[in-house]
């Protein structure tokens, strides 16, 4: 058994593997799969409860990743953002001295999660600007409450 | 109240976010859709050689018994019970359920075809270079329940 405590660098390394592979587009391809096959739950969040969805979502899946992070949601503005001040997964990766991250490997937050919510009519925007030091900042926008 | 704030810092919760195994299970059954089952297998053996190269040194060194309390650690900590037996030439793991298995089946999560991968080409990958061979001797894709088998290769 691969533990899921080990997921973050196999993860890294299927994404070197796809892009040896197939190149960029092969990675994103299997993004694209990803976040239609396996996201299912944070689109029916957000269709259920709107913005409050993303806040949720990521509640759980960050306390159970061991985030350190700060939430935002403010329904009035219809404003979701999520401050990450140390990623586990980025974290991790950047811990793991013998072996080499693939190199775009925080991208894959971008385009599966924007994927998800950009058709539900939300702007997703992320500054990944501090990736090197596993902090980035994400913001979803979207119809304020009762308006969806 | 529509607004609202969380400070989570890593302190905070433990790091077990079961989840991911179906997402390495998303991963094998992309793999081996789009570039067949050999893939799957290679993918797997890249990364287990490359990601568990301290533990394979640690194999060489100290022999089956660093396994054994690998797959001890493992499977403890994700709530799997094993039972193992150790002798200088073999290692046998018995697994009455697999964590990763269960928790994608009591989450809906597909199983991909190959995940058993994930015990045969991880395994055998842990022994490469040292003076062990591995087999998957009995697998159930329904709960993972396994038999694993370790032993010297005859020289």
């Amino acid at each position: 058994m691969i533990p899921c405590t080990d997921f973050v660098p196999a993860y890294s390394a299927l994404f070197s593997y796809l892009e040896d592979k197939g190149g960029r587009e092969a990675v994103e391809g299997f993004w694209n799969y990803l976040s239609d096959n396996f996201l299912t739950h944070l689109a029916e969040l957000v269709k259920e409860h709107g913005i409050r969805g993303c806040w949720l979502y990521w509640s759980r899946t960050l306390n159970e990743e061991a985030a350190d992070f700060t939430m935002e949601l403010d329904e009035d503005v219809g404003e979701f953002r999520l401050i990450m001040h140390v990623c586990p997964s980025k974290a991790r990766l950047l811990e793991q001295k013998h072996i080499a991250p693939y190199p775009g490997y925080c991208r894959h937050c971008d385009a599966l999660y924007r994927r998800v919510l950009e058709p539900l009519g939300y702007q997703y925007a992320i500054d990944m600007s501090k990736c090197d030091e596993a902090a980035c900042e994400l913001v979803v926008r979207g119809p304020v409450a009762g308006i969806r | 109240m529509t607004k609202q704030t969380m400070r989570c810092r890593a302190s905070d919760n433990d790091y077990m976010h079961k989840d991911f195994h179906g997402a390495l299970s998303a991963g094998i059954e992309y793999l081996d859709r789009h570039y067949g089952a050999e893939a799957v297998r290679e993918y797997l053996r890249g990364f287990a050689v490359s990601f568990y190269a301290p533990l394979i040194t640690d194999i060489t060194k100290r022999g089956l018994v660093a396994l054994k309390e690998h797959f001890e650690a493992i499977y403890a900590r994700e709530g799997g019970r094993i039972r193992t037996v150790l002798t200088e030439d073999e290692l046998i793991v018995e697994v009455e359920a697999c964590p990763a298995v269960m928790h994608m089946r009591n989450h809906g999560y597909a199983v991909a075809e190959l995940f058993s991968e994930t015990e045969r080409t991880v395994n055998a990958a842990l022994c490469q270079g040292t003076p062990f061979e591995a087999e998957l001797i009995e697998y159930d894709p329904l709960t993972g329940r396994s038999i694993q088998r370790f032993y010297r290769r005859a020289s």
